[in-house]
C-alpha cells in the first residue's frame, strides 16, 4: 500500500508542476484532442466509404479503435515514466539517482512521470467505445463489462512491457534501438483495427511477439458477439492474461539487466 | 573491523570503438577502471579522494553506493555488501553527484523533500526537526517554494545537500561538490560539511579536483591513478613529497645581468622579468636571494605563492598519470 501512496503523491506533485503554466497546458491538451480526434476522423471516413471491413461492420471498428485509444493513452497518462524517456534515463545515467534510494527502481521510474495532456485522447477513446457499443447494439452483461475492464488493464500492462524493451537494450549497449517503436507505436496504429484483416506475418507479430490481438481483439470480438477465429467464450478471459505475462517477463529481464548496468561517466 | 572495508576491488568496462570502414564488427576495447584497490575508512573520518579524470574515482564511489557491481574483490560498508543488499545499504548513505540532480527539476524544493520523506520512510517528527535544522544551517528558508530549475548553482548544491542528508545517513559521498561554485559558496559549503561531520559523526568521502577542498576539510587523502591507489595518508605528507618546487620572479634595472646559478636551478626570461625555478631543499631561499642581490640592482622581486594546481600537476607528472 505504501508504494501506491508514494505513487499517487509523486503523480500529484508532477501534476501541480504541469499546471504551473496553465496556458501552455491548456493549449497542449487541446493539440492532443485535435491529434486523436483526427485519427478518429480517419476511421469515420473509412467506415463512411466502405461500410465494412472483412466481416466487421463500421460500428465494430469504432469499438476496436476506442479500446486501443483508451488502453494506450491510459498507459501514457499513468505510466509516462516508462513510455516517456526510459531509454534516455539509462543513457544519461539518471538511473543512478534511483539506485541510491531504498526503493524499487521500476517503482521510482513509474513515479517519475505522468502525462495529463492525454486526458483528451482518452476522452476521444471513450466516445468511440460508446459510439461503437451503441451502433453495434451490444447488450451489456456484468461478464462483458468484466471482459472489457480486464482487456484494457491487460493491454496497459502489455504496452508498459513493450516500452521497457528499449530501456533494457540500452542497459547493454547504451544505444537506442528505434526498431522497438515498430511494435509500440506501430502496434498502436495497426491494432486499432481487428487483427484478422492483416496477412499472416503481421498477425503472428501481434499475436506472439506483441500480443495485442490476445489482450484486445479476442475479448473485444467476443463482446461484439463475433468471437475471433470462432474461439470459445473462456478464451476472452484467459488470452488477455498474456499482457501481465509480458510485463512480468520484461520486469525480470530489467532486473537481470540492472546487474550489468554500467552507468555513465560524470 | 573498520566501517568501510575495500579489498582488491576490480572493475573493467568494455568500450565499443567506432566502427572502422570495411570492417563488419566494431572493435571492442577493455578499459581497466579499477585494478585492485584496497583501503579502509573508520567511522567519522573525512576522506578526500583525488586523481585525474578517468582515474577510477567515480567508479569506486558508484560501487560503494551500490550502483555498480565490481568484477572481483570485496567491499563492505557497516557490514553490508552494497551491491548485494542495495535497498538496505542505501538507507544509510547519502550521495551528491556534482553535475546530476537528485531533486525534481520542475517542483519547489520543499515538495521534493516531502517526497524524499516518503521514499526513505522518515517518521514525521524526525523529518520536521531535521528539515528545520538543515534549512537553517544551509540558509534555505527563502528558497523553499522555488522550483529547482530557478536556483543558482550554489543554491542548488545547498538544496541537493539538504535532500541527501534528510534521512540522517551515516555515510555521505560527495562527487565534486564545489565544482563551479563562487568563493563565498565554497567556503559556506565547507563550513557546513565540517559542522555535519562534527555534530553527527557522519563519515564523508569526497572526490574533487580542488586542492583547497582537501586542505580545508580532509584529514586524510587518497590519490588514485590508472585504477590504482598511489597515496594514502595525511595531506602534509603528500605536500612534503610533491610540493618541492618554488618560483621567484625578478626585475633588474636595465640591462639584466648574466646570472650564475648553481646546478638544478632554471632561469627563463620573459620580457624584462626573469623567472627562476628552484628546489628549496637543495638551494635554500636565502642563498638564492644572496646570489640574485650580488648580480645586480634589483628593481622588483616576487616570491610566488605555492599553487596547488601546479602541485597536483607536478604530482600527476611524477606518478606518471
Amino acid at each position: 500500500m505504501n508504494i501506491l501512496r508514494l505513487y499517487f503523491k509523486s503523480i500529484g506533485m508532477l501534476l501541480r508542476s504541469h499546471l504551473q503554466y496553465p496556458g501552455s497546458f491548456f493549449m497542449q491538451t487541446l493539440a492532443q484532442l485535435v491529434m486523436e480526434g483526427g485519427e478518429m476522423m480517419v476511421v469515420i471516413l473509412i467506415v463512411d466509404r466502405f461500410e465494412n471491413l472483412a466481416e466487421w461492420s463500421g460500428s465494430n471498428l469504432y469499438f476496436f479503435f476506442g479500446m486501443m485509444a483508451v488502453s494506450f493513452y491510459l498507459t501514457e497518462l499513468f505510466g509516462r515514466g516508462i513510455t516517456g524517456d526510459f531509454p534516455g534515463m539509462v543513457r544519461t545515467g539518471r538511473l543512478d539517482t534511483f539506485l541510491v534510494r531504498p526503493r524499487g527502481v521500476l517503482t521510482q521510474v513509474l513515479c517519475g512521470g505522468t502525462d495529463p495532456r492525454r486526458i483528451t485522447c482518452i476522452a476521444v477513446g471513450v466516445a468511440a467505445l460508446i459510439m461503437g457499443s451503441r451502433l453495434s447494439g451490444i447488450v451489456w452483461t456484468p461478464l462483458k463489462a468484466l471482459a472489457l475492464v480486464e482487456s484494457i488493464a491487460m493491454s496497459c500492462l502489455l504496452i508498459l512491457g513493450l516500452f521497457m524493451i528499449e530501456g533494457i537494450f540500452c542497459i547493454y549497449s547504451v544505444k537506442s534501438v528505434e526498431l522497438v517503436n515498430a511494435i509500440t507505436y506501430g502496434g498502436k496504429s495497426a491494432c486499432q483495427y481487428p487483427i484478422d484483416i492483416y496477412p499472416t506475418p503481421l498477425r503472428a507479430l501481434f499475436t506472439v511477439v506483441a500480443p495485442f490481438s490476445l489482450t484486445m481483439h479476442v475479448p473485444a470480438s467476443w463482446i461484439l458477439g463475433k468471437p475471433l477465429y470462432g474461439w470459445p467464450s473462456w478464451t476472452a478471459f484467459v488470452t488477455p492474461l498474456s499482457g501481465v505475462l509480458v510485463f512480468a517477463i520484461m520486469t525480470c529481464l530489467f532486473h537481470l539487466a540492472l546487474r550489468h548496468y554500467r552507468s555513465t561517466g560524470s | 573491523m573498520s566501517y568501510i572495508e575495500v579489498s582488491e576491488l576490480k572493475k573493467d568496462f568494455i568500450v565499443h570503438k567506432k566502427r572502422q570502414q570495411g570492417k563488419l564488427l566494431r572493435e571492442k576495447d577493455t578499459v581497466h577502471a579499477l585494478k585492485g584497490v584496497s583501503f579502509t575508512v573508520e567511522r567519522g573520518e573525512l576522506v578526500g579522494y583525488i586523481g585525474p579524470n578517468g582515474a577510477g574515482k567515480s567508479t569506486t564511489v558508484k560501487i560503494l553506493s551500490g550502483i555498480l557491481t565490481p568484477d572481483s574483490g570485496s567491499a563492505q560498508v557497516g557490514g553490508i555488501v552494497p551491491w548485494e543488499a542495495r535497498k538496505e545499504h542505501v538507507k544509510h548513505i547519502g550521495v551528491v553527484f556534482g553535475q546530476r540532480s537528485q531533486l525534481w527539476w520542475d517542483v519547489p524544493i520543499i515538495d521534493s523533500y516531502n517526497l524524499l520523506k516518503d521514499i526513505y520512510r522518515i517518521p514525521q517528527g524526525d523529518y520536521e526537526s531535521r528539515l528545520k535544522e538543515l534549512t537553517e544551517a544551509l540558509q534555505l528558508e527563502p528558497l523553499m517554494r522555488t522550483p529547482l530549475r530557478l536556483l543558482s548553482l550554489g543554491q542548488r548544491m545547498r538544496a541537493e545537500l539538504c535532500g541527501s542528508l534528510l534521512h540522517r545517513p551515516e555515510l555521505l559521498f560527495l562527487d565534486e561538490p564545489t565544482i563551479g561554485l563562487d568563493a563565498v559558496s565554497k567556503l559556506a559549503l565547507r563550513d557546513f560539511l565540517k559542522w555535519e561531520n562534527r555534530e553527527y559523526g557522519t563519515t564523508i568521502m569526497l572526490t574533487t579536483h580542488d586542492m583547497e577542498d582537501i586542505s580545508a576539510l580532509c584529514s586524510r587523502v587518497m590519490v588514485l591513478g590508472h585504477g590504482q591507489k598511489l597515496f594514502d595518508g595525511k595531506l602534509p605528507d603528500l605536500l612534503e613529497r610533491f610540493d618541492t618546487i618554488r618560483k621567484v620572479s625578478v626585475k633588474y634595472d636595465d640591462p639584466a645581468p648574466e646570472l650564475h646559478l648553481p646546478e638544478g636551478v632554471t632561469c627563463e626570461q620573459a620580457a624584462d622579468t626573469l623567472e627562476i625555478t628552484y628546489e628549496p631543499a637543495k638551494l635554500p631561499t636565502a642563498q638564492l636571494l644572496a646570489i640574485l642581490q650580488d648580480s645586480g640592482n634589483i628593481r622588483e622581486l616576487t616570491l610566488q605563492p605555492e599553487n596547488t594546481d601546479h602541485l597536483i600537476a607536478a604530482m600527476y607528472k611524477e606518478l606518471d598519470l
